[in-house]
């Protein structure tokens, strides 16, 4: 059942080639439904690892989680993309435009699959590097001058960092091959997870801190996080809800392979390098908030912000981690509401800076009702689910260390009353009042959409799935963490 | 045969140090194809001497892409944006050819220190090949020319291919065969960007 994940992606993928992009959404709506199946069957009640198609892929509990994300999201944003070719088409842009869309986007779902089930670390980041590859000619999308130099800047920093990542492994294969021998084997992460007190611990710590600054650039951590703004907001919004719902997590799990190996050949101080760059990328994108003048470039840093404390939580320890988890999965739904719902502000209005836009509310009523639920949900306030995990990392945090608890949650608040602030002035009324509403020119999806992942997200606060509960907490207790 | 192998090694670190003196950009891609030859020789001696038969295949797979296909690729692009020689040094040429020699002594001091188990050409290699990684890292750094960016970031990456071939004999087949294929799809897509960057405005702070 599981290989059904890899090969529905790859087989629209192929059919997209040959179909007109308006039939490709119907078989792209089946095909994310198949995929979202596919998993919770695989998924659910997994007792232990699977392995499958010959070693290379592996199931654990971290990696389903993740790929439980990744598929709920990619089901929304499958709908979302259905109404949003509709309404583009509608406004006049041609059909050839996107012609490769369905094409790069399966590409991209496709090889950021490949890389979560990867067993094998060289296949891991063959599809880090493939996620990359197929982003890049949708980021540059629109074809302005901006959006190909995003491309240009992100491509060329993620290449860098990921090439890193290639010598943090090939390290890593030169250390655990004088165990295994030169075979494939000797990349196996489940393998090398089992002699992991053997290996040479000089080498592991060397490829753990170039994994870590090197799939670092790709989770958008601190000194490494230039292109991400950048492109999250060049980037069509179903595609950049994507990169920064899971993409980034997908580039977080490489590190936390990596950290498992380190753990398990006894460094038990890498975790400090987690809380390092986690705060830094905290601090960094609390800072920047402030200055942002483009909407989509202010949710980009607060991904970076939420990036940051989930890192910080996996180097805590104890119960951080599972807030930590959770964060991934409420963040993506938290994040692809907004970046869905400010993308019907940029498709109805074609206006980025925040000072342009005035009476938002008066405009697109659902919408910028919408934006607003879930900029107050991304700080996370209590109605929405990013509260529960918020507070798991912070309890973590003080239970580890109460003054640096208070400053990461000084950062936190910040962050809180740069959103907050700079989305509220756009709900400001216009001299002008224009009364009539433009959100009817929209297809139907790409109002409730949001909506439906911003009631997903409050409902998954009160009542979380018993299934779902269970693999959270085998996974938490795969990275060591446990509930104090 | 292993002075042959140390000789192809240290002629790589050379031509990326030749690559920093030069602001050229054809004669940049062109030392690119040489060097990449150089990394294919080098597989080759290693394939014979550990008699590795992965290697041989890896040695073709390299032929095939970093001399032939990607600096093919490379030029037909140079030819459709018309551009010479590097305008925007941050470094001078001196400078950086200065630097590059520091790089390299640095990567000396750190191989001693790192390299105590025997590897199998010894810790020059792992001088060389750190050498020529910081080198690239260097390269990308100073130019702001769009094209001396990927030849900084191709520099790099053979030196990874040099570690990963020295090394462990080579990584497994498959993944060498992956990489190599992101690397030529990474370049085909920069290139394609650097036709749009040119062709959508002249006076970008980026240059083409």
């Amino acid at each position: 059942m599981i290989e059904l994940v890899l090969a529905v992606p790859a087989l629209s993928l192929l059919i997209s080639l040959v179909t007109d992009v308006v039939y490709m959404s119907y078989v792209q709506l089946a095909a994310s439904i198949f995929v979202f199946i596919a998993v919770i069957q695989s998924v659910m009640g997994l007792k232990s690892d699977k392995i499958f198609l010959g070693g290379y892929f592996f199931l654990d509990h971290l990696n389903a989680v993740i790929l439980f994300t990744v598929s709920l999201l990619e089901l929304f944003i499958a709908f979302y993309s259905f109404g949003y070719i509709r309404t583009e088409i509608k406004h006049g842009l041609s059909k050839r435009k996107f012609k490769f869309y369905y094409f790069w986007k399966n590409l991209f779902v496709l090889s950021m699959m490949v890389s979560i089930l990867a067993n094998n670390l060289g296949i891991f980041w063959i599809g880090i590097e493939g996620t990359t590859l197929a982003t890049a000619l949708l980021v540059s999308f629109n074809r302005t001058k901006e959006a190909y130099e995003a491309t240009w800047k992100y491509v060329m920093m993620c290449s860098v960092g990921i090439a890193l990542g290639l010598f943090a492994i090939v390290i890593l294969y030169f250390t655990t091959s004088s165990a295994y021998g030169q075979s494939i084997k000797a990349l196996s992460f489940l393998e090398i997870v089992k002699i992991g007190g053997s290996l040479d611990r000089n080498f592991v710590l060397l490829s753990f801190i170039l994994a870590l600054t090197g799939f670092g650039t790709k989770v958008g951590l601190a000194p490494m996080h230039n292109w991400l703004p950048d492109a999250h907001s060049q980037a069509p919004s179903p595609i950049s809800a994507l990169l920064s719902g899971v993409l980034l997590n997908t580039a977080l799990l490489g590190i936390l392979r990596f950290y498992q190996i380190a753990v398990s050949s006894g460094i038990s101080y890498a975790r400090y390098f987690f809380i390092g760059f986690g705060f830094l990328t905290i601090v960094v994108s609390a800072v920047s908030i402030f200055s942002q003048k483009d909407y989509k470039r202010l949710f980009a840093y607060s991904s970076m912000e939420n990036m940051g404390l989930i890192t910080l939580g996996f180097g805590t320890g104890g119960v951080a981690v599972l807030g930590s988890i959770l964060q991934i999965l409420f963040h993506a739904l938290n994040k692809g509401a907004i970046f869905l719902s400010s993308g019907n502000v940029l498709a109805v209005t074609h206006e980025r800076k925040i000072k342009k836009l005035k009476n938002l509310s008066g405009i697109m009523p659902v919408t910028a009702f919408m934006l607003l639920l879930g900029t107050i949900g991304i700080t996370g306030t209590p109605p929405f689910s990013m509260f529960l995990s918020e507070l798991f990392i912070m309890i973590g945090l003080f239970s580890f260390n109460p003054v640096f608890a208070f400053v990461v949650l000084f950062f936190l608040v910040l962050v809180f009353a740069g959103l907050l602030s700079k989305i509220l002035s756009m709900y400001g009324n216009a001299q002008d009042e224009k009364k009539h509403a433009m959100e009817s020119s929209l297809h139907p999806f790409l109002i409730y959409i949001p909506a439906a992942l911003i009631l997903v997200s409050v409902a998954l606060l009160f009542y979380i799935p018993n299934p779902l509960l269970v693999l959270i907490k085998s996974a938490v207790a795969e990275l060591g963490g446990g509930i104090a | 045969m292993v002075r042959l192998a140390e000789l192809f090694s240290v002629l790589i670190l050379i031509s990326a140090v030749l690559n920093a003196g030069s602001p050229f950009i054809k004669f940049g891609i062109k030392l690119y194809s040489f060097q990449s030859l150089m990394l294919a020789l080098y597989t080759l001696m290693v394939a014979l001497y550990s008699n590795t038969s992965a290697l041989y295949l890896s040695f073709l797979f390299i032929i095939l892409f970093k001399v032939v296909i990607i600096p093919y690729f490379l030029f037909n692009t140079l030819k459709r944006v018309e551009i010479k020689r590097e305008i925007d040094l941050a470094l001078g040429i001196p400078e950086s050819v200065l630097f590059a020699g520091s790089l390299t002594l640095l990567s000396n001091i750190i191989a001693e220190r790192v390299i105590k188990t025997t590897v199998t050409f010894g810790s020059l290699i792992f001088t060389i090949s750190l050498a020529t990684f910081l080198i690239g890292a260097m390269l990308m750094i100073t130019r702001k020319t769009l094209f001396s960016q990927i030849i900084g970031f191709l520099t790099i990456d053979n030196a990874i291919f040099l570690a990963g071939n020295s090394f462990t004999h080579g990584m497994p087949l498959l993944v060498e065969f992956g990489v190599l294929f992101d690397l030529l799809a990474a370049v085909l897509i920069l290139s394609l960007i650097i036709i749009h960057i040119k062709k959508s405005s002249l006076k970008t702070g980026l240059r083409s």
